[in-house]
């Protein structure tokens, strides 16, 4: 069985919040605003304490369980530097180096 | 009479962008996707399209959850690129095609099918992340761009994309003198959340391509759950590919095909035409 979080109109529902203010981050005001000041910027989209702590620590397998969405939590990741593997690697919980291992390029190249 | 001249299924992936931008065509991991996507680029610039319908989703990018629609169809004669969070790339805005989208809106409507119609919409790597590869730029074929919730649940199902795309065929039927191919984008098998984050299934992409050239009526009847399984909850958007299968009519002839999974989605294209 694939473990997977089915992202239900429920789940969407309990990750309204946290899903809007990553989906507003595809604007570059944003993303600057979001940058100068977060807790700020979490406030204004009226997250919970919880919800704001998971955006503090790029909790990404949190903002799962919280119902956020992998495709809009991605522009946090973007707006901060990273990218999908970091972020899936975290939630793999390896490090970047031990997921790149998984993977059948390294096998062929470098 | 309209005609679909051709039907393209192909993954797309934010991967693909990247090394578009960074020119890695002779890098050793993508010398042979790359070289996989040339057949297509001029069997389809053979064909001569008059415009292209382009079956994709959008990333919460054009709509979020506060109105996301189950289909929505472009109805613009220009589209531009959706800035996703990393800002955009240095590609032009896409034409669109009013006449045609407007003509499929009615048809579609009439057909008992209801997509949204957009008049304003920005598409993202959805269609920008392969476009580049099948047609290079500058563009000057317009596309009609028709976006899937294959994202929120509930979705529609397999075989309501299927019936959406044979709607889309009789669209293209009843409109004026055109040549258009309909390409449809996403998957393959992919999961990009949780512990199985990076999870591949060659084997069933694989089954999947021959079962969508010969035997659609098969894939039309599994369910969400069935894909999920199968190659990775993500990889539910490949019931995208039902709606170009069911544009082509009962019968297709396979001209190109090729498959990779060298990283975190499943890369499949495959070309028909009408048999």
């Amino acid at each position: 069985m694939v473990q997977m979080t089915v992202f239900t109109g429920e789940r969407s529902m309990a990750g309204y919040r946290l899903n809007k203010l990553s989906a507003s981050l595809i604007d570059p005001a944003n993303r600057a605003n979001f940058l100068a000041d977060e807790p700020a910027y979490c406030r204004r989209f009226d997250l919970t304490d919880a919800e704001t702590k998971l955006v503090k620590n790029r909790d990404w397998t949190g903002m799962v369980e919280a119902g956020g969405n992998v495709y809009v939590f991605l522009k946090i990741a973007a707006t901060v530097g990273s990218n999908l593997l970091e972020v899936g690697a975290e939630m793999r919980g390896e490090t970047l180096t031990q997921f790149m291992a998984t993977r059948p390029p390294q096998k062929r190249s470098k | 009479m309209g005609q679909i001249v051709g039907g393209i299924g192909v993954s797309h992936a934010p991967s693909l962008a990247r090394a578009y931008d960074e020119g890695k065509g002779e890098d050793p991991v993508w010398r042979d996707i790359f070289k996989s996507y040339e057949p297509a680029a001029e069997w389809l610039k053979a064909l001569e399209p008059d415009a292209l319908v382009v079956v994709y989703n959008d990333h919460v990018n054009q709509f979020f959850f506060d109105a996301y629609p189950t289909f929505a169809l472009g109805v613009a004669n220009t589209f531009a690129q959706a800035d996703e969070g990393w800002g955009k790339r240095p590609l032009p805005d896409l034409q669109g095609d009013s006449d045609l989208g407007w003509h499929i809106a009615r048809s579609l409507v009439a057909d008992e099918f209801d997509p949204t119609i957009c008049q304003e919409m920005v598409v993202d790597h959805g269609v920008y992340s392969i476009l580049p590869f099948l047609m290079p730029p500058p563009w000057e074929t317009p596309i009609v761009p028709l976006a899937v919730n294959v994202i929120q649940h509930p979705l529609p199902t397999a075989q309501r994309c299927f019936n959406i795309g044979a709607a889309i065929g009789r669209a293209v039927t009843s409109f004026r003198d055109a040549r258009i191919v309909i390409i449809a984008t996403g998957g393959m098998s992919h999961q990009l959340h949780g512990t199985d984050f990076g999870h591949l299934a060659p084997d069933w992409d694989n089954e999947f391509l021959d079962l969508l050239e010969s035997e659609p009526e098969a894939l039309c009847e599994l369910n969400h759950l069935d894909y999920m399984q199968r190659g990775g909850a993500e990889s539910v958007e490949v019931i995208m590919w039902l709606v170009m299968r069911g544009a082509m009519g009962s019968r297709v002839r396979n001209i190109h095909r090729a498959y990779f999974a060298p990283m975190l989605t499943g890369y499949g294209l495959v070309c028909f035409e009408s048999a």
